[in-house]
């Protein structure tokens, strides 16, 4: 009954954005459903080719094979300083590069979603309280406090790098659906939901949530791009992950060296222009996203 | 507004000081100290030691808080470890480098940013203005580091156009002409590089903006009149649009010195962000707490200032 | 479709501009290839670390005057704090070099020689040294230099409100030192003021690294005239006396400085080897990742600290020579055998430790296949040490010492016989009670490379049957690193690092058994009697110090608790004007910079 009424007072208030705008909008911009389909095949691609190789072997050291150019023995991308395997490093990187990213996006997005609906929602000393702790977080240099910490903790690995970044990167998210659910909450639906006695909980998360639904999703599709990024630049700082865990990161990071830079372009080449791709399609969906989500910015 | 504006400040006093907790116990926890470094058989350990006591370091954590808190207070943010001058003065001259970069970076994003994105809202979806968009976001996607070593590399060594390390020439006498000139011949090519790789924000916004502006009551009534569209844009829609863009001024700033720690790395350019990673790598805990400090103040005095600036230029908006 | 063709066209450009980039790369990879066929057809001497000349003569008539333009390569600003006394730190060290208040001359064996601006004279019976300045020496300023400078650089050091690392045990070795320090004295009763010219120092004992500057010696003068006004404490190492102006008794003196970026030096009319025949010196920091360009298009005569690293892009410059020496430092594995007491500060060796197993350590050493590390990834830069002493101490190292050689049969040998036999039959050796046996091995972090050799070498061990992993997990950043093995960490087996021994090579604060840096913590009474030895008054005769080092040098070979891995070569690239340049410790041009002269008005191109 109550999950009856809550369902129809949702119907009658949402406007009409979802998923069927989305789908307009991208069948406008072939541009996006090619960057769509090129990433989702791109993504797929390389966590399922990385299943099937055999990291060990790739990471092997052959002092032989030390820098051989692509082509060359059978190793189709070459090999770097330690005759390790390019296109093997690049799958295994890509795929925890993507994972990383996306495991912070998620991470990121349930505590800022959550948060960020509470306080809107709720208002008041709620709001007062966690305002000043997202404020807090803002007011911290992310990069140099992510820094201090992965010198702190002893062991440092994918899942520790997830983490920390995480640990600083949920508060625009938070403070976006924040505003977003402040004005929200004061709609009829909700005053209405109200009066019904719907619990708090489904308020915000079956009849707010999915309202803000549209401007989320362009959030975290920007959100994810970022998140590729910051990992490539703690690597570059020094502070990314091993190389015996390639990232795309680590790999882009070889150029460091003005001899790769110039002279083994194989070594850091494929896997900068794998970046510049995803990011590329990554903000091409998220701009066809963002005109679904913003009627004024639709083409034509 | 004063009123909001004051009570902003307070509020910041509270912050900063829960920022300095933090990071002091932070700084404290990253393993060595500003004397690993100095392992040699040269020096002797129990010397060693000895420094380590008399800087306090075996002391708890609150009081050597309490000490270096009520310095604070008086202006005095210790001694650097590595440099041996006190971090205020070493900060002042690191900071001074970082901020002429930032505000020529600021100034050269403006310039590319403000007529690539009116263009580009402009003409949307015309054959310039997904060019426009290609542009801004190859620019977001490439490492600041690739592409500055390659502007080293091209315009430094090979074309030898701009020097290629250092603030300034050591030969000039501070305080004539041509040492204020050497000094932004050599900011010309770190802010170029900087400029080009964080345009990507404003032209997506002012594209935004001014597609916004289009479908405004204003502009359709400016037409409606028989004003002739470049007018419209001149008078108008530029304006509008760019407000907004000046307000975020403090925003970007305080964004472009965290930046500035990429390519102050490459450029070899002593400025902040480089002596940030240098402190780390050296456990330079004064220096590394006030850099913090710093930056956390800039990061509040830069939302206040886009905030005042924001309700200055639109008064609809309030801040609070 | 046009959308798609604007993406690859733009990705092309960029690959465009990116090929653009290389396109002499690939020329040089090409010759690359050609000298790596030569330096297979020539097997290097592996005794021999230098692979370059130490000299470098170039032809052509000088020009007067001119400027030498120096690029110190780092990454990090430099300090600038510019009197010895008060730095400690490696790049402002080697801009002094050119400005330098040093009054002694070393010779090839780091012993002080009589050509210096002051004479040493010991009298070990009386356990006195006496220096005395030679001739009339002046400071840049004029001012002439007296006893009084001798004496001043001690009342720093030894001030109770000095705080750098030059005071220590060794310092405490002059007589009424530590009086002075704990300020119960006004002044250093060990140090006497004979006349203007020569002083005289007590010491406590003397041992044969007084001839080396040791013992609490010191090695400059400070100007006094200068210094005496400024307070030790705080505002002497922030004063221009010691940042922007320093007096010096170099042969260059500091005109300029930009602060942690260049330094601007002009000849010093009063350098007491005459007036240097260059007019300047410019030496600016130059990040590592340029410092190869840098040095191609001419912008500089010489890089000091230039990376090993990137000797690929300097070796087929025809502008440049290149010059080397070998490093006064080695580095080495070291296995855990102990740990350290800090109330004693004394190690205690512990035999029932894991690693200690003589037949262990030495498989280990033996599995190991440095000879292709130091050949591929330090393309020769690095060679096979075979002992704790660097060869440049020619009269100390023994030469004859096989080391340990990769030789993975030998390993296994041993370790089959030491009981070490893999039991259920995975490939991997369990240990002498049939248990799980995994070695940890503790190592710094740095550039990829150091990533790969430590994969490598745990690749090795493998082959050998040892199970080794990496403490933490990955490699370990240099503070956390010398944290875990001061500390003895028990998730440390063995660990790899590396010691710049200085021109004194006595091992006492190494592996003595008071020494805190002993940090394997092995402890024998044999040990402790050779360490004596060598630096025991029977020493000041050569020829027993050198006995007594070779003795030292094969027990610890035997031992193995710490094990030598590389000695290291210097690079100095320096551009085809610079008439000579001369690194060889017994002869640099380093202690000659009057000398230097140079062939055009700009570096070569």
């Amino acid at each position: 009954m109550e999950q009856q009424n809550n369902e129809m007072v949702k119907f009658e208030n949402s406007p009409p954005t979802g998923m069927q705008v989305v789908l307009r909008e991208f069948k406008k911009d072939k541009l996006a459903i090619i960057s769509f389909l090129g990433i989702t095949f791109l993504i797929i691609g390389f966590l399922v080719a990385a299943m099937f190789l055999n990291q060990e072997e790739i990471l092997k050291i052959k002092l032989l094979e030390r820098y051989t150019e692509p082509g060359v023995n059978g190793y189709k991308l070459g090999t770097d300083e330690a005759g390790r395997d390019m296109l093997g490093q690049l799958v295994i990187g890509a795929k925890n590069s993507i994972l990383i990213a996306f495991a912070i996006t998620i991470i990121t997005s349930i505590a800022g979603i959550g948060l960020g609906i509470v306080m809107g929602y709720y208002g008041g000393f709620i709001d007062n309280l966690f305002m000043r702790i997202t404020e807090f977080f803002m007011t911290l240099p992310n990069l140099m406090v992510i820094i201090v910490f992965v010198t702190i903790i002893p062991k440092y690995g994918i899942f520790e790098l997830i983490l920390i970044i995480s640990l600083f990167q949920w508060m625009s998210t938070a403070r976006l659906v924040r505003s977003k659910a402040l004005s929200e909450g004061r709609r009829d639906y909700v005053s209405a939901s109200k009066t019904m006695g719907t619990s708090d909980f489904a308020i915000m998360f079956k009849g707010i949530l999915p309202n803000l639904s549209s401007i989320l999703i362009v959030e975290l599709t920007l959100n994810f791009a970022g998140n590729v990024g910051i990992e490539t630049g703690l690597s570059f700082l020094g502070f990314g992950l091993p190389p015996s865990t390639p990232s795309l990161g680590t790999l882009v990071n070889y150029a460091r060296n003005p001899i790769v830079l110039s002279e083994k372009w194989w070594v850091w080449l494929p896997a900068s222009i794998l970046i510049l791709i995803l990011m590329l399609g990554i903000n091409y969906v998220g701009q066809a996203l963002r005109r679904a989500a913003d009627a004024k910015q639709r083409i034509g | 507004m004063w009123k909001t504006i004051v009570r902003r400040v307070l509020l910041m006093i509270p912050q900063m000081f829960v920022l300095s907790l933090f990071i002091f116990i932070l700084a404290k926890q990253m393993p060595g100290d500003p004397f690993t470094g100095l392992i040699t058989p040269e020096t002797s350990p129990a010397r060693l030691e000895e420094l380590r006591i008399q800087a306090g370091f075996y002391d708890p954590w609150y009081v050597q808080y309490y000490h270096w808190i009520t310095n604070a207070f008086q202006g005095d943010f210790g001694r650097s470890y590595t440099y041996k001058i006190a971090v205020s003065t070493l900060i002042g001259e690191r900071g001074l480098n970082t901020f002429w970069l930032s505000l020529l970076s600021a100034i050269f994003i403006y310039l590319i940013a403000i007529p690539l994105g009116v263009l580009a809202g402009r003409y949307q979806e015309s054959f310039l203005d997904k060019s426009i968009t290609l542009y801004s976001f190859i620019s977001y996607a490439i490492p600041t580091f690739v592409l500055s070593l390659i502007f080293v590399f091209i315009f430094g060594y090979k074309l030898m156009w701009f020097p290629t390390s250092g603030t300034v020439d050591v030969g000039l006498e501070p305080g004539t002409m041509a040492y204020y000139w050497n000094k932004i011949y050599h900011l010309l090519l770190p802010a170029l590089t900087y400029a080009i790789l964080g345009t990507t924000a404003t032209i997506q916004y002012l594209r935004s903006e001014i597609i916004d502006a289009k479908t405004q009551d204003y502009v359709k009534t400016a037409r409606s009149k028989g004003i002739p569209m470049r007018k419209v844009y001149t008078r108008h829609i530029f304006r509008n649009s760019l407000l907004p863009i000046a307000a975020f001024l403090g925003f970007t700033i305080t964004g472009l010195l965290a930046g500035s720690i990429f390519i102050e790395t490459i450029y070899g350019f002593p400025g902040m962000g480089q002596l940030f990673i240098n402190s780390i790598m050296s456990r330079d805990y004064s220096v590394i707490t006030a850099l913090v400090m710093l930056y956390g103040f800039l990061t509040l005095l830069g939302s206040l200032l886009s905030d005042i600036i924001m309700s200055i230029v639109d008064p609809r908006i309030r801040i609070d | 479709m046009k959308k798609n063709w604007l993406l690859l066209s733009v990705i092309f450009a960029v690959m465009f501009v990116l090929a653009a980039c290389n396109n002499d790369g690939k020329e040089a990879a090409k010759t690359g290839d050609g000298n790596k066929e030569k330096s297979t057809q020539t097997e290097p001497n592996k005794e021999d670390t230098a692979k370059f000349p130490m000299e470098v003569k170039n032809e052509g008539d000088a020009i007067k005057g001119g400027t030498l333009k120096v690029a110190l390569v780092t990454d990090t600003p430099f300090k600038g704090v510019f009197i010895p006394e008060l730095s400690d730190d490696a790049y402002d060290s080697t801009i002094l070099d050119y400005a330098k208040n040093e009054i002694f001359e070393l010779d090839g064996d780091f012993q002080v020689k009589d050509t210096g601006i002051a004479k040493l004279e010991v009298d070990k019976d009386n356990k006195k040294a006496k220096i005395t300045i030679q001739g009339d020496v002046k400071w840049s300023d004029g001012q002439p230099l007296t006893a009084d400078d001798l004496i001043y650089p001690y009342e720093i050091i030894g001030h109770p409100d000095y705080d750098g690392v030059r005071y220590d045990d060794d310092f405490e070795n002059i007589v009424g030192a530590k009086e002075y320090h704990d300020g119960k004295e006004k002044t250093i009763s060990g140090i006497k003021k004979i006349d203007d010219k020569s002083i005289e120092i007590t010491f406590k004992k003397v041992s044969p690294a007084i001839y080396s500057v040791g013992d609490g010696l010191w090695g400059y003068a400070a100007p006094k005239h200068q210094l005496e006004s400024i307070p030790v404490k705080d505002a002497l190492i922030a004063s221009d006396a010691v940042r922007k102006n320093p007096v010096t008794l170099g042969a260059f003196k500091i005109d300029k400085v930009v602060n942690g970026e260049s330094v601007q030096l002009v000849a010093n009319e009063h350098y007491f080897k005459g007036k240097p025949k260059l007019d300047k010196v410019v030496i600016e920091v130059v990040p590592s990742t340029s410092i190869g360009e840098a040095l191609k298009t001419g912008k500089y005569d010489l890089a000091e600290h230039y990376p090993t690293n990137q000797f690929d892009s300097i070796k087929d410059l025809s502008n440049i020579s290149i010059v080397s020496r070998p490093e006064l430092s080695y580095s080495y594995i070291g296995f855990k055998v102990g740990k350290y007491d800090k109330a004693n500060r004394k190690n205690i060796f512990d035999a029932k430790s894991k690693m200690n197993d003589e037949s262990l350590r030495q498989a280990v050493g033996y599995a190991m296949d440095i000879e292709s590390v130091t050949e591929k990834f330090y393309q020769g830069l690095r060679v096979r040490a075979n002992s704790l002493i660097p060869p440049v101490f020619a009269s100390y190292y023994d030469g004859t010492l096989e080391g340990y050689h990769y030789d993975p049969e030998k390993a296994k040998e041993l370790l089959e016989k030491a009981g070490y036999k893999d039991v259920d039959g995975d490939g991997i050796r369990e240990d002498k009670d049939g248990k799980k046996f995994t070695l940890r091995l503790a190592a710094m972090s740095g550039s990829d490379t150091d990533e790969a050799i430590a994969e490598y070498y745990r690749q090795n061990w493998k082959e050998v049957g040892l199970n080794v992993e990496l403490t933490t997990g990955r490699l370990i950043e240099f503070n956390s690193f010398y944290d875990k093995v001061k500390a003895d960490d028990p998730e440390i087996d063995m660990f790899m690092a590396a010691w710049k021994t200085g021109t004194n090579p006595s091992p006492a604060g190494l592996y003595g058994e008071g020494a805190e840096f002993n940090f394997s913590r092995f402890v024998s009474a044999d040990l402790t009697k050779m360490l004596e030895d060598i630096d025991s008054e029977k020493s000041m005769d050569p020829d027993h110090r050198a006995k007594a080092f070779r003795t030292w040098q094969e027990y610890m070979s035997k031992t193995a608790t710490t094990m030598p891995m590389y000695f290291r070569t210097e690079l100095f690239p320096v551009n085809k004007r610079v008439k000579n340049f001369n690194v060889d410790y017994a002869n640099e041009t380093k202690s000659a910079l009057q000398t230097i002269e140079l062939t055009a008005d700009a570096p070569v191109k």
